[in-house]
């Protein structure tokens, strides 16, 4: 089975051991994984700022790079929904572009999705020791119906304990150029999450999406909480890279 | 109502800042949200199914609603009521006022009516020597104080708390403060008795037309319709044309999904079906009945790529579940309707050009979508409205510029892997040997209340490259190496 990972650019850039993380994972359960080098971004940012043409270009390099492959997995909700909920939705009146981009969408999946949906793993190679909480990213719950999945594979390790946050479905703030359009509304949002983050007294909040990571990381920082860890589900599953 | 909506950067920043306000909506931020959880954990049947239905009969009206309103008219006017049409808010107000002429009104009740707030109503029938007095209890609230406008569809005084409240029927009335909340409405009630018994008309909205009685569906929770729709001689309904339910059978599902996705109530204290003028077996009722069926925008939207919108039913589920909107309440919108479906409607309603904030101040998070009884997708028509912000060339050029800058790039892999190892070289160097950025110029907006965590330092695909090698024995590289 020849599984191609999209690191997604977030990743790419900002925590490159998330991408290796997934790798990690998917390889430690069997998968042929297949990196294609010439992926860059889904093209969700221009998509979410309304301009279409450029996301119907990215979409097209993305389906190219990835429709020879079996599955598509993506350590990333709101990429995974871009893919595979919003790309069926570009090509309107390109018959064969909308046919290649529904084949593609049916074929993606979030990492936590693919992991117990897919391949249904007992066993992860990670070692995390604590309490975590978990933020539901708002794409992957509403668009891929994420939920019970990074559950479940917490579940598998023996040193985690999960305690739910209050209101762990509520959206962080972060909604891409929204944070940097209306800070201030976008902070507030991210604060009432930190607030519930801290209230729950977890070693780690855990999550599936970058830009929840960084928007919640970046103000429970600001707001001068030095303890809590924020980290990607694929990093406590994976362990650290060998 | 004149939109606010182009101030809504400068107005959500002031709300943000008024402590009484943010203390209010903590306070009050949860109360439809929990209430709707519960009452749908309670009821029997199968909630989604419900949702599907609801969708399904308002699409159905949708797709013939020229045939439908047709049907309503003839019903109506056989039951003894006059339907009338009106383009915009300023028919609106030529009409009633008009009405109220004809039958000498020098008082007029109001309850609830959104489409009198698009109208400005009050104020045209004030000007014209016709005392309007609200009597849902929010809107009298919102009246006695200036005339501010609602904060909520629902609850126009969601934004104020009860000792402001208090403050202000002290105030008003002249009576001593009260802190004890059935105490104050039965102050607000005795006020208005005495309106309902000398006004000669009465104003209602209406959250349903039916299509085969020629009835008017009224969802209330104080009384004040009931006593709006029957007490005076005259009563005026306003609604917009796209409130048509097809039949009572119809009706009996939205009122299964509007009081429990509104305020989380199996059905509210009230419903009224009002139906025709005052029969001569009848003990009460007005004597006269119109129709003003309101266009006002929706027309434009039948047939086009926004019609979904038209299933709305009003229930404000989209608003109380709307981060954005718990953050910093109805106002800084700036017209009739806050929230996401307001961010919608305002633009279609008052024109794109005027409300370029309200579709871009969302995170998208589809909280709104997946609460809404009629299933309305409304993250895709906020994205739709910002696509039609970049076709109308109305986006600022530097973001327009950036995005097609990063598209462009994107677009290029071999660019793509220099661009990204230098963009992270530069964001390591802002964050000066620590593992965040505190100020950044070029998102200041971003890193005025939080940091930005540092890069670990290189790029996946650098790293992933110089791994491939290794394991390859400084060979050609990694199979999948194939395209740089």
């Amino acid at each position: 089975m020849k599984v191609g990972l999209f690191v997604t650019c977030v990743v790419d850039m900002m925590r490159p051991r998330i991408g290796f993380a997934a790798l990690r994972l998917l390889e430690d359960a069997g998968c042929e994984v297949v990196v294609p080098m010439g992926q860059t971004c889904c093209g969700q940012p221009a998509f979410n700022a309304g301009d279409r043409a450029s996301t119907r270009r990215l979409a097209a390099k993305l389906i190219g790079e990835f429709e020879a492959l079996d599955y598509i997995v993506v350590p990333s909700g709101s990429c995974g929904g871009m893919i595979r909920k919003h790309f069926p939705t570009l090509f309107e009146g390109d018959a064969d572009m909308s046919r290649r981009a529904d084949a593609l969408a049916g074929r993606t999946f979030e990492l936590t999705d693919f992991l117990v949906s897919v391949l249904g793993v007992e066993r992860v190679p990670g070692d995390f020791r604590g309490t975590v909480t978990y933020h539901d990213s708002c794409s992957g719950l509403r668009e891929l119906g994420v939920k019970s999945q990074p559950r479940a594979l917490l579940g598998l390790m023996p040193g985690v304990t999960v305690r739910e946050m209050g209101e762990a479905e509520a959206c962080c703030g972060f909604g891409g150029l929204f944070s940097v359009k209306y800070g201030d509304v976008s902070a507030r949002i991210a604060e009432r999450k930190c607030n519930d983050i801290c209230a729950a007294a977890a070693d780690a909040v855990v999550l599936g999406d970058l830009g929840c990571m960084l928007n919640i990381e970046g103000r429970l920082r600001r707001m001068g909480d030095e303890r809590t860890r924020v980290l990607h589900i694929a990093e406590v599953l994976a362990g650290e890279d060998g | 109502m004149r939109s606010q909506a182009m101030f809504f950067r400068a107005r959500s920043g002031e709300k943000l800042a008024d402590q009484l306000l943010q203390r209010n909506l903590a306070t009050v931020r949860n109360r439809f949200v929990d209430a709707r959880a519960a009452a749908i954990a309670r009821y029997e049947g199968d909630f989604e199914a419900l949702r599907d239905s609801g969708q399904e009969i308002r699409d159905r009206v949708l797709a013939n609603l020229d045939v439908w309103l047709e049907t309503f008219e003839e019903r109506a006017c056989s039951s003894g009521a006059e339907v009338l049409y009106a383009r915009d808010g300023d028919e609106i107000c030529r009409l009633v006022t008009d009405i109220a002429r004809r039958h000498g009104v020098t008082r007029a009740v109001k309850s609830k009516s959104m489409l009198s707030e698009e109208a400005s109503l009050n104020q045209a029938l004030a000007a014209a020597g016709i005392e309007p007095v609200e009597t849902d209890l929010g809107e009298y609230i919102q009246q006695i104080d200036d005339n501010e406008p609602p904060s909520h569809i629902l609850a126009p005084a969601f934004h104020k708390s009860k000792e402001q409240i208090a403050e202000l029927f002290a105030r008003t009335h002249g009576t001593p403060l009260k802190s004890d909340i059935a105490e104050l409405t039965r102050e607000a009630r005795e006020v208005l008795r005495a309106h309902f018994v000398s006004a000669q008309m009465g104003i209602s909205g209406g959250n349903f037309l039916v299509a085969e009685t020629g009835s008017v569906a009224l969802v209330t929770n104080e009384g004040n319709g009931r006593m709006v729709t029957t007490l005076p001689r005259v009563h005026v309904v306003i609604t917009g044309i796209e409130k048509i339910v097809p039949t009572l059978e119809d009706l009996t599902t939205l009122l299964r999904l509007l009081p429990r996705s509104a305020s989380g109530q199996d059905i509210s204290s009230y419903v009224s079906v009002l139906t025709g003028v005052k029969a001569e077996r009848d003990s009460d009722g007005p004597e006269h009945l119109y129709f003003i069926l309101v266009d006002n925008g929706r027309a434009g939207l039948v047939g086009s790529e926004f019609q979904d919108m038209l299933r709305c039913i009003r229930c404000s589920a989209c608003m109380n579940h709307c981060p954005v909107y718990q953050s910093i309440g109805g106002h800084a919108y700036g017209w009739v309707y806050p929230g996401p479906m307001g961010s919608v409607l305002t633009p279609l309603y008052t024109g794109i050009g005027n409300a370029l904030d309200l579709p871009q101040a969302s995170t998208l998070c589809n909280q709104c979508g997946s609460v809404c009884p009629v299933r309305i997708p409304l993250p895709d028509l906020l994205r739709r409205l910002r696509e039609k912000q970049v076709d109308m060339g109305l986006r600022p050029r530097g973001e327009r510029l950036a995005l097609r800058l990063w598209a462009w790039v994107a677009a290029r892999p071999v660019l793509y892997r220099v661009a990204s190892a230098i963009g992270v070289r530069y964001l390591n160097w802002l964050a000066d040997g620590t593992d965040r950025i505190r100020v950044m110029g070029i998102a200041p907006e971003w890193s005025a209340e939080r940091d930005l965590p540092a890069p670990e330092g290189r790029t996946f695909r650098e790293l992933y490259r110089h791994r491939s090698r290794q394991r390859s024995g400084n060979g050609p590289g990694s199979p999948h190496n194939r395209s740089v």
